[in-house]
């Protein structure tokens, strides 16, 4: 089910699910460069950037309720940090809140750089969501390979992705049948404590099944390299939209350099 | 009889906590043969199966298409026994069925096209043409289960070794294993409870009880053995049963 949703409109056609990955890898690496660059306070270049990323989305035909959604979740994250900002810059106060023997400012400078992080957090963010949404997760990993990507590394996304779900299902079978005999109730202290025993057990099985996994790999002649695997020659349209998106991202930084200072 | 292609003489196992898994198992299968190992659980039939992988350190002597299993030929026996294991989501490690298929034969060092025909030739055996980038995580139980059986197929193994084939397959997908495993010219070696799906597959049968071979004959004899089966915790396969009770109840 989750799995569904991860590759779910990675597997569409547009001209932008048929670019190459490695491409398309490198193009968000580049705008997520330019938008970590964009000098502080900046507003202005990323429009720029925002304006790339929708054309890019409305192209792909990536609905715009998925993609909201997902970066949602950020927010969290995103608030914790930037809305710390409005309380810890100095500058002139628009309110003040008396905390006992404390006084806490909000500052009008801590706001605007409050909201240009959020700002790029989010550009960063939805770049590299794009790149997800538009492109099939094994084709990422082939991608980063040839990035030369440490492979290390990226067999070990390969068998995340490979075993999450059946670890996340793994989790959902001893939930019901947890369930299925306290019925989701009972005291507070024996809840806790059969939740320790569910991730003690999951960890046992998990141990198990790598150890499974491993001497499949083994019976198969693993010898401690993974075969690379073929994959499409990237075309010129591949090669120039990667160039172009490189060049727009540098072009972008210079200009915010020059004209900012 | 020629050389046999595997041949298991004395081997012996002890699990870590004490408890003997394997006193002493002794056979030789030859090449083309179709062969059972049945028994109760806990019997040592899978834990056999690792020995002859070299997974578990047994003592006594193994060898497979030639090579005596030690330390240096542990990578050859492997290569020549073609292993499925039970639980297909532990054989197919790969994010696509074609890249899992190519592991074996890719780790082998063949050349990428000599790995694609490979490829392809292991899912046309196993009815799953056009599955190569499919997700495992995608497949049915059924399709999982063959899609395990062609990573192996792939490397052309002297000797299918499968453990438990059966294992949570519906009827219709039995059935289609059956076929698929009557059509294979491999030497098999099949470990499990399904006796059914024993007589129609193997023509000879090693019963095994608390880690010792109990038995060792044509499928026929033994499966029809009615007082020995039940003595080890087995009962007659249905087709078997059915005919030797030829009353139904209506």
């Amino acid at each position: 089910m989750h799995h569904e949703m991860l590759d779910h409109f990675a597997a569409g056609v547009s001209p932008i699910h048929r670019l190459d990955p490695a491409a398309k890898t490198v193009a968000a690496l580049a705008v997520i460069l330019a938008t970590v660059l964009v000098g502080r306070d900046h507003f202005r270049p990323l429009i720029p950037l925002a304006a790339a990323l929708v054309i890019y989305q409305a192209i792909a035909r990536v609905p715009v309720g998925y993609t909201a959604r997902h970066l949602l979740l950020l927010s969290p994250l995103v608030l914790g940090i930037v809305g710390l900002f409005p309380l810890l810059e100095p500058g002139r106060a628009l309110w003040a809140i008396p905390l006992g023997p404390w006084r806490i400012e909000i500052t009008q400078a801590g706001l605007v750089r409050g909201g240009h992080l959020a700002a790029k957090c989010v550009l960063a963010s939805w770049a590299a969501f794009l790149l997800m949404a538009t492109t099939r997760f094994q084709d990422l990993l082939q991608a980063l390979a040839r990035l030369r990507v440490p492979r290390v590394l990226v067999i070990q996304l390969a068998f995340m992705y490979r075993y999450l779900w059946i670890l996340a299902d793994e989790v959902m079978r001893l939930r019901m049948a947890r369930a299925a005999r306290d019925g989701g109730g009972g005291p507070w202290k024996m809840r806790m404590r059969s939740r320790v025993d569910l991730v003690g057990v999951l960890f046992v099985r998990t141990y198990d099944r790598a150890e499974r996994v491993y001497w499949a790999m083994l019976a198969r002649g693993f010898d401690g390299t993974m075969p690379a695997t073929a994959t499409a020659p990237a075309r010129p349209v591949d090669w120039a939209f990667a160039a172009m998106t490189v060049a727009a991202a540098l072009l972008l930084i210079s200009a915010d350099r020059c004209l900012y200072g | 009889m020629a050389e046999p292609i595997l041949e298991v003489v004395d081997v012996r196992y002890r699990y870590p906590t004490g408890t003997d898994a394997l006193c002493g198992v002794t056979f030789s299968v030859a090449a083309g043969e179709r062969v059972a190992l049945v028994g109760p659980n806990g019997a040592g039939k899978s834990t056999l199966l690792l020995a002859i992988a070299g997974f578990v350190p047994a003592t006594g002597r193994i060898r497979l298409g030639g090579h005596t299993l030690n330390r240096a030929t542990v990578r050859d026996v492997r290569r020549h026994l073609g292993l499925v294991f039970q639980d297909p989501d532990d054989q197919l490690f790969m994010p696509r069925v074609g890249e899992d298929v190519a592991f074996g034969p890719a780790t082998m060092g063949l050349a990428p096209e000599e790995v694609h025909a490979r490829v392809h030739e292991a899912l046309a055996a196993v009815e799953l043409e056009g599955y190569e980038t499919r997700a495992p995580y995608h497949l049915s139980v059924g399709e999982k289960r063959r899609a395990a059986l062609a990573t192996v197929l792939a490397m052309r193994p002297q000797v299918l070794a499968l453990d438990e084939p059966s294992a949570n397959l519906d009827p219709r997908g039995r059935r289609r294993l059956i076929g698929l495993l009557r059509a294979l010219s491999t030497t098999l070696l099949i470990v499990g409870h399904d006796l059914d799906l024993i007589m129609d597959v193997c023509d000879r049968t090693i019963l095994m009880d608390a880690g010792c071979v109990i038995a060792d004959g044509p499928t026929s004899a033994i499966l029809t053995h009615r007082e020995l089966l039940e003595s080890h915790g087995l009962e007659l396969p249905l087709a078997v049963a059915a005919r030797q009770t030829p009353e139904s109840p209506r």
